[in-house]
């Protein structure tokens, strides 16, 4: 017998020093790479707590979604700098929701005027993923990754306040 | 002393009374000035100094004020006043009985004084002086029978008294003299339902249905649960045919509640204390038919599984855990381990739970198939089922824990879902039964890791330090979550009772040999026990103002059963057992005093460092610092006796200990433990007959066991090496009890041997016998040969027995310790307990490294 996931409860919390724990525990074992204390200090600021949540499905901690804010040139940019889910738990439409979340904060949030963030050349699951959301391909970065390869990287763009018009 | 003396001038006589209302009011500074102005004229009136006394002991200054009122009552030994005044001092002292002996001098010169009478009454209900309150009582009521409390107050001395029958005429009369009570007054709400309760405990049924029925209608009870619970167990204990309809309602009312459907059960005459297989068909019939109209109760379910078997239990427990293993349940295993007397149900579980686990297993590399949480909390249960430790006979020989295969499928779990905190703290448990401590407080901090905010993973993380002997560190992560000014984790643990460190403390305390400051906290334990009695003080004089009865009662009752708490039974037995200790061998109170000498030098030698530390490198609040450590000084100097080292080598130290064990006597008369321990102190004080009561009621409650064997043996050695036997009648009775005790035409040698070849194959038994052959002076390695019999394949050896061989033959001196030590490792290859310093310190890299292994892969 399964459950049909409808029945599933997904929620999401903000972080919190308390519950970096879990995120230090699911980036550990989600990404490749080591995220330095700076990471996990700024992911705790008050004006990013719209854009880092913790992810649950049925109560348990699944997955992760973080972001920052980068302002140049008078521009408001946020980052997506992680965002992954438990392998057990894809494709419940996780990702997707947790992306949504994101998106609708970004948009009800007046000054920021895109999102953008990077994908692996390789990973064209991620790349049609965050089509799917209508981010757009702008660009490549070369040599993006250090350690791994391949090393460069697609530059995928959504402007929130664009498509609503 | 003349009354003429007490007499005071009429412009005095007018301050004292200002004195005294100034008292009542708790002015106690204008108190003082006030009694001042009339001792500047009349210096030697007794009444002004005890008052004056009595200000100064409760703003305070307790000293001063306590030689006031002791020079006040030499002055004055007849006055109400002077004796009044004393018994307060008293009583805020805690000395309950010399408070009461005062009120009644007080009473004896003024003898319809209410308050005094009230504070009695108070003191005798404390003191449980039931006689003495029903006169008390009867005297108030004769005094003020205007006042309701009154009457209230006399029923339920007479109920406290024994004498439910005055205790019910009392309430006749007083409702009878009652007038115009609005509805809904749940003062008089309170008052009947009392009344109820008392005609229920005479077994009058109908007449307290009918009182019952009658006020319920008149919307005088308004306590709807509590109308609806009596009417039940009434109808029941009348046959009534409207019992089961009672029940049903209470049902609907609350499905959740066991007590409703035995109730319910019982008038369908199916006893579930006393089951045949025709009523446990019923039973099963009629859950299943409460489960099917009340989908969202659980209690008809579970109960159910009690009374099922063979392939219906198959099928309802299937259906239970594969609700609550979808619903995630932490605390299903924990709720159906109660199942597990009876081996089939053991057998049918795991098969349950294993379908469960096969159908939700995603298939390699795929996960679309099943509920991945229900996977997961599946695993949870498996591994706790796998890891549980049976501990009475029907599963004991037939099933041992397989720790091995609950920590595979934990790691399973992790790799799956690493975020949920119970793989966890489960895999701490399972670490800890197979003796890894400092493997499983790791895992616990992990646990604790994933949640800072969760005090009960903090608690517990902090408890398996404990445990694991790391002291230092638990009381920083018990210091998370403690209030910040206190003067460490520890003082404010105590502070807010929990026995939960306390105890735990002092058995980590005990391990390492510190049993001085063991016993300190052990101590601790008893000090909150105490407070916990004083506190229901204050209730004798609320519960009756405020009409709260009925709770009341179950209070007085949960008190007189308070000290039958776990946490008091285990700090009185460890307590006593450190008294015992130090008394057989006093070289452990300077052994502890040079240590703490020791720990204070190198605290001050730390501490010099730290502030020379400090002021090289922080000059900028200097002041704040200094203040802070003074503070810290003043709370600490409270305490003279901080290390427990004083308490240690106190010389009354077996008074102390048997004060502590008294309670347990009636509290705790089936533990064996407690009589074996009552023994060592009786016999050790010559209380010769007490200490044969408690080896009589230990055989009583177990004859073969281990401990028990030892004590009959050191008892006979004990009245064979009297210089001379004790006088009639103790001396023949202790010597006709012994015969009882133990066969006399059989040496102790003998005697040994015969009990140990009775129970060849248990450790502790072989502990046993090799600790009495080697006081009987037998050759270390008769003793070596004997505990070596445990390492046999088919010997029954548990860690903590193990670890006992290893300390009686390290002892005994015996030059077969190592060999013993390295035969344990390899018994029990999970275990930290049997290793040395430097191969703990090697495992604990590994487990770094392999932590970090873990961090690292994707």
């Amino acid at each position: 017998m399964t459950t049909p996931n409808a029945k599933a409860r997904v929620s999401f919390a903000s972080l919190t020093p308390n519950n970096l724990g879990t995120v230090r525990k699911l980036n550990s074992v989600l990404f490749p790479i080591k995220y330095s204390e700076k990471f996990y200090q700024d992911i705790l600021l008050p004006e990013v707590e719209d854009f880092c949540k913790l992810v649950y499905y049925n109560d348990i901690p699944v997955g992760t979604v973080c972001c920052r804010l980068e302002i140049k040139e008078g521009r408001t940019s946020l980052y997506l700098m992680t965002m992954g889910i438990l392998a057990p738990y894809r494709s419940k439409g996780l990702g997707s929701q947790s992306l949504e979340l994101i998106l609708k904060s970004a948009e009800s949030h007046a000054k920021i005027d895109r999102v953008y963030l990077h994908v692996q050349v390789s990973n064209e699951g991620a790349k049609r993923f965050y089509e799917q959301h209508g981010f757009k391909l702008v660009g490549l970065h070369e040599n993006y990754y250090k350690k791994i390869v391949p090393h460069d990287a697609w530059i995928l763009e959504h402007v929130p306040h664009a498509t609503g018009s | 002393m003349a009354p003429s003396k007490r007499a005071l001038p009429s412009k005095e006589a007018t301050l004292f009374r200002e004195l005294l209302s100034l008292y009542e009011t708790r002015q106690l500074k204008k108190g003082v000035k006030t009694a001042d102005q009339i001792l500047k004229k009349v210096p030697e009136h007794g009444e002004t100094l005890c008052m004056k006394g009595l200000c100064l002991a409760q703003s305070g200054k307790r000293e001063e004020g306590i030689e006031l009122v002791k020079k006040g009552m030499r002055f004055d030994l007849t006055s109400h006043i002077c004796w009044h005044v004393f018994g307060l001092i008293q009583k805020d002292e805690k000395n309950y009985e010399e408070a009461l002996k005062s009120y009644t001098q007080a009473l004896r010169f003024d003898k319809e004084n209410i308050n005094i009478l009230r504070d009695s009454a108070q003191l005798q209900t404390q003191l449980r002086i039931y006689d003495g309150l029903v006169e008390t009582r009867h005297t108030l009521l004769r005094l003020r029978p205007s006042l309701r409390q009154h009457w209230i107050a006399l029923a339920v001395a007479h109920h406290l008294n024994g004498n439910l029958t005055s205790a019910k005429k009392v309430l006749e009369h007083y409702e009878y003299s009652l007038k115009n009570i609005p509805d809904y007054d749940v003062e008089h709400s309170e008052t009947l339902l009392y009344h109820v309760r008392i005609l229920e405990d005479l077994g009058e049924y109908a007449a307290g249905l009918s009182l019952l029925d009658v006020n319920s209608k008149s919307r005088a009870i308004v306590d709807r649960t509590a109308i609806m619970e009596f009417r039940a167990r009434f109808l029941s204990k009348l046959r009534d045919a409207d019992a089961s309809n009672a029940w049903r309602a209470l049902i609907d009312h609350n499905s959740d509640r066991y007590e409703y459907y035995r109730g319910y059960l019982a008038t369908k005459d199916v006893d579930l204390d006393n089951l045949s297989n025709e009523s446990r068909c019923q039973a099963l019939a009629i859950l299943q038919e409460f489960t099917s109209q009340l989908p969202k109760a659980v209690t008809p379910r579970r109960m159910a599984l009690s009374f099922a078997s063979d392939e219906q239990f198959s099928d309802l427990i299937q259906q239970y855990l594969r609700s609550g293993l979808t619903k995630g349940i932490p605390s299903l295993f924990a709720d159906v381990k109660g199942l597990y007397t009876e081996p089939q149900k053991y057998k049918a579980i795991q098969a349950a739970a294993e379908t469960i686990l096969q159908e939700n297993t995603p298939l390699e590399g795929q996960y679309s198939r099943g509920e991945p949480t229900t996977y997961l909390w599946t695993l949870c249960f498996l591994a706790q089922h796998y890891s549980y430790v049976p501990r009475a006979p029907p599963l004991q020989p037939f099933l041992s824990p397989d720790f091995e295969r609950a920590l595979a499928l934990l790691s399973t779990a992790i790799a799956h879902t690493p975020t949920l905190p119970e793989l966890y703290t489960l895999r701490a448990r399972v670490l800890k039964r197979a003796g890894d401590l400092v493997g499983a407080a790791s895992a616990m901090n992990e646990a604790r890791l994933l949640d800072g905010q969760d005090r009960f993973l903090n608690t517990k993380c902090a408890k398996y330090h404990l445990r694991a002997g790391m002291v230092d560190e638990a009381i920083q992560f018990f210091g998370m979550f403690t209030k910040k000014d206190a003067a460490n984790p520890g003082a404010d643990l105590e502070e807010m009772q929990s026995t939960l460190y306390l105890i735990e403390a002092g058995d980590a305390e005990y391990r390492l040999g510190k049993l001085h400051l063991a016993l300190k906290r052990y101590m601790a334990v008893d000090k909150v026990f105490h407070e916990m009695e004083d506190d229901q003080y204050d209730f004798h004089g609320y519960s009756l103002r405020k009409f709260n009865l009925n709770i009341y009662l179950n209070l007085l009752s949960w008190e007189d059963r308070l000290r039958s708490h776990p946490a008091y039974v285990t700090a009185a037995l460890q307590a006593s057992r450190i008294f015992v200790k130090v008394h057989d061998d006093p070289s452990l109170i300077t052994a502890a005093s040079s240590s703490v000498r020791l720990s204070d030098a190198e605290k001050k030698a730390r501490k010099k460092a730290k502030k020379a530390a400090s002021k090289a490198h922080d000059d900028k609040k200097p002041a704040a610092a200094s203040a802070a450590d003074d503070t810290v000084e003043a709370t600490a100097g409270k305490d003279d006796d901080p290390d427990g080292v004083k308490l240690l080598g106190a010389a009354d130290g077996l008074d102390r200990a048997a004060k502590l064990l008294q309670p347990l006597e009636s509290l705790a008369s089936d533990n064996i433990d407690a009589w074996l321990v009552i023994y060592d102190v009786a016999v050790r004080r010559k209380k010769y007959l007490q200490a044969i009561k408690a080896l009589k009621h230990a055989k009583s409650l177990d004859g073969e066991h281990a401990e028990l064997h030892t004590r009959l043996v050191d008892f006979k050695k004990r009245v064979s090496a009297f210089p001379q036997a004790p006088p009639p009648p103790i001396g023949p009775l202790v010597v006709a009890s012994l015969s009882t005790l133990l066969p006399e035409e059989v040496s102790l040698e003998t005697y040994n041997s015969l009990y140990l070849q009775r129970h060849s194959k248990c450790a502790a038994v072989v502990l046993a016998a090799a600790r009495v052959s080697h006081s009987l002076g037998a050759p270390v390695d008769e003793v070596d040969a004997t505990v070596f019999t445990t390492l046999a394949d088919d010997a029954q050896l548990d860690i903590l027995t193990a670890s006992k061989i290893l300390d009686l033959l390290k002892a005994v001196k015996s030059s077969r310790v190592e060999e013993y030590r390295l035969a344990c490792l390899s018994h029990f290859p999970l275990s930290t307990v049997f290793m040395t310093q430097s191969e703990m310190s090697e495992r604990q890299k590994q487990s770094h490294v392999e932590a970090e292994k873990l961090e690292v892969a994707p």
